[in-house]
């Protein structure tokens, strides 16, 4: 069955929020972020100060360079989360079926509501400007890939430097038309590299990745190959998945070669338990269940879980389990295609304090430490030895 | 072997060693009850290897003889008997036991005595001897705080320690630190540490159900093993090998916060958001309000929530010395120290929210109960 899904963009939030707070910024070339002499960089940019060329996540320096009276303001996330709170709960007001992706983007499934799409979409963007002052940018198609690809299209054809106001609908059936003329990089899960060996073999368009047989693809780019031949076509059948149902936060990983040494992985499950942990400490969150995933050569594929005394949001302990699981599962040697770590019993990290549990204190202490410097200087700037 | 033994006597035997069985061991005797003349009576004992029980009933004793009798078999039929004269007599060449009781003649299949491991003979002299009724106190109020962690075997134990006229009894988990304090009738022959599992003791507290009999503990040096002997029971456990850890040093010495209440209010707060904390973490807040005044009365909030169910809160109005605190506890260890509080008024006290929490009977210097708080992220 057909579905409806809108994906809505707060067009450069963090700007739009300042601007109801301080009015005298509409209009004007500024940017929320860190401050330049602290290595900032730029967190959202004002559509004035875009025309200079500032983008979000340039060092700040950089922008103040492209753009000498850029007035710089500091971040207030506590503001922010609480602005997005009030767009999420009208959200909500329409349809429980909201997926919220970051603080200011969110898919809606609406194949259910009476109201024309268009007219939906209209009304909720009149009702965002004039009762919270922000504007936003909606895409609407028959999935989520194509919805958001759509608010991204609507938002570049905006010119000038007011908010664009974006509203792009892509009836059923023209997807594939749609994307087809759309720069490769745009498709989901093609990154910088995916974007070069593309490009290597003469493909610039989604139209062109369409035109690829599928078997090709999965011969060039493994698994991530019948997704790209899939999303290529317009086609994407994930459904939206509410709050409630984000029951667990997993990683895993398909080599490019099957991979029979022990200690190669070993590593990938610790830097998969070291990416659950970050995505687990980012949304607040601690589980109980550490799940295993694997499958051989074959495609046969095992899961393993294990239950811990207490929730948990360190990556050495996520990690440990999950090498545990593995070794029960796996003789040394023993060739695997896919590996993958998953947590679930999620909740909020709350932690029973121990009488003499230094160690593991001792370990929250590093991890926190590490993290402060990763959130400063990058991720690969220091990392657990693995 | 031929013996003649009251239905109720043997029921009550079989009830009292049954709890040492192993059903599940390699060794299928284990599984098995011992049964033989002792001295005009008749001995029951049950071995895991690491727990014996040993329980003697009055019998008349025809013929003297032993078998192992499969436990589980013995103990249901034994219940059906009616409350008369039961009939054992052993074929020692097919190790098979006739039971006779009422109408019904019954044939158990056996195995040797001779396979069954010894159990150790006591020699009392020089036993701690101690009131059966202090003792299950102690014990109520101190191995619940043990670990059932295997990975921590020390902690699974409940660590006994016994210094001229004095007694103490302490468990931990790695949350929790129980400790009881009892003074002996008689001052002991020689010091005594041993780390007991906390198993043996809760069994021992259930078969010392009479009162009135002392209790006798014996550790003998060098043997790994402890030895009880209450009335006609002897239990004896193997000791926990290790070092216990030294709690002294986890006992906060002082606090910035004393919470006095009334015991059964704060465990019927407890039992009440533990209805709703059950379903998450199990974290209660206890959010500790200051008098406005010396010496006016002030109160501890206490509250539990749940994504699933709901939420809960109640006010219990209490004394409050010091500085007010909001500290989140597990609230099942905080319910089952309230528990094993015999005296009207507790009290708690604290320092800071990560920082242990001290429970103490208020008047009653024998206890004390130390609870880690949760951190709430």
């Amino acid at each position: 069955m057909a579905r409806t899904i809108l994906h809505l963009d707060l067009d450069a939030f963090f700007c739009a929020v300042e601007e109801t707070r301080n009015p005298e910024l509409r209009g004007r070339a500024f940017a929320v972020g860190g401050r330049p002499d602290e290595r900032g960089v730029v967190a959202s940019c004002s559509y004035a100060a875009r025309q200079f060329g500032v983008r979000s996540a340039m060092p700040m320096a950089r922008a103040l360079h492209l753009c000498p009276g850029l007035i710089v303001v500091s971040s207030r996330h506590k503001l922010y989360s609480e602005i997005s709170e009030q767009v999420m709960a009208k959200l909500r007001g329409l349809t429980p079926l909201v997926e919220q992706i970051s603080i200011d983007e969110a898919f809606l499934d609406i194949s259910d509501l009476d109201e024309a799409p268009e007219r939906l979409a209209r009304r909720l963007q009149a009702g965002i400007r004039d009762e919270l002052h922000l504007p936003c940018s909606i895409g609407i198609a028959s999935n989520k890939l194509v919805a958001k690809i759509a608010t991204e299209v609507g938002k570049k054809a905006a010119k000038g430097d007011a908010p664009p106001f974006g509203l792009t609908i892509i009836p059923a059936g023209e997807e594939a038309a749609f994307l087809a003329p759309l720069p490769a990089d745009m498709l989901w899960g093609v990154g910088p590299k995916t974007s070069r060996r593309l490009a290597e073999l003469g493909i610039h368009t989604i139209g062109d990745i369409a035109k690829w047989p599928e078997n090709e693809l999965v011969r060039l780019f493994g698994e991530n190959g019948r997704d790209l031949a899939r999303h290529s076509k317009g086609q994407d059948e994930r459904s939206i998945v509410t709050e409630r149902e984000t029951k667990s936060i997993s990683q895993e990983e398909t080599f490019a070669r099957d991979i029979r040494d022990d200690k190669s992985l070993e590593k990938t499950l610790k830097e998969q338990s070291a990416e659950v942990s970050r995505q687990l400490r980012k949304n607040n969150l601690a589980g109980t269940t550490i799940k295993l995933k694997i499958r051989w050569p074959d495609f046969t594929t095992l899961t393993r879980q294990t239950t811990l005394p207490a929730p948990t949001d360190r990556e050495d302990e996520i990690g440990k389990a999950a090498i545990h699981l593995m070794r029960a599962v796996r003789k040394s040697g023993q060739a695997v295609r896919l590996i993958g770590v998953g947590i679930s019993g999620l909740g909020p990290p709350i932690r029973q304090l121990g009488l003499w549990n230094v160690e593991s204190e001792k370990s929250r202490k590093l991890q926190e430490a590490v993290e402060e410097l990763q959130e400063k200087y990058g991720r690969n700037i220091i990392n657990r030895g693995r | 072997m031929k013996v003649t033994v009251l239905q109720e006597n043997l029921a009550r035997g079989l009830g009292i060693v049954s709890r040492a069985v192993s059903p599940r061991s390699t060794l299928p005797v284990l599984a098995n009850v011992l049964v033989a003349s002792d001295e005009g009576r008749l001995r029951l004992s049950a071995t895991n290897l690491e727990l014996g029980i040993t329980c003697w009933v009055p019998a008349r004793i025809e013929q003297e003889g032993s078998t192992t009798v499969p436990s589980r078999t013995f103990s249901d039929l034994v219940n059906t008997l009616p409350s008369d004269q039961v009939l054992l007599s052993l074929d020692a060449k097919t190790q098979t036991l006739n039971v006779r009781g009422g109408s019904s003649t019954n044939d158990i299949k056996c195995i040797d005595a001779q396979e069954f491991p010894p159990l150790p003979v006591p020699d009392l002299d020089g036993a701690v001897q101690l009131n059966v009724a202090d003792f299950r106190e102690m014990i109520q109020q101190v191995a619940f705080a043990a670990s059932t962690d295997e990975a921590r075997p020390v902690l699974m134990g409940v660590l006994v320690q016994v210094e001229k006229d004095k007694l103490t009894m302490a468990a931990a988990d790695g949350f929790r630190l129980s400790v009881r304090k009892a003074a002996l009738a008689s001052p002991a022959p020689a010091p005594l540490t041993a780390i007991v599992p906390a198993r043996a003791l809760v069994e021992l507290a259930r078969v010392a159900s009479d009162g009135n009999e002392p209790i006798y503990m014996v550790a003998p040096k060098g043997r790994g093993q402890v030895l009880f002997r209450v009335k006609d029971v002897e239990v004896v456990s193997q000791l926990i090998d290790g070092t216990f850890p030294d709690y002294q040093q986890i006992i906060p010495r002082k606090y910035t916060s004393r919470t006095l209440v009334s015991t059964a209010a704060l465990l019927k707060a407890c039992k009440q958001a533990e209805i709703f904390a059950r379903e998450g973490s199990n974290v209660a807040r206890l959010n500790i309000k200051s008098a406005s005044s010396d010496l006016q009365p002030s109160e501890v909030e206490i509250s539990a929530t749940s994504e699933e169910t709901g939420k809960n809160e109640t006010i219990v109005e209490a004394t409050v010395d010091g500085s007010g605190v909001l500290i989140a506890f597990n609230v099942k260890f905080l319910r089952e120290a309230l528990e094993v509080i015999k005296t009207p008024n507790v009290a708690l006290e604290t320092s800071a929210p990560n920082a242990p929490g001290v429970v103490r009977p208020v008047g009653d210097e024998q206890f004390l109960h130390v609870i880690m708080p949760m951190h709430l992220g």
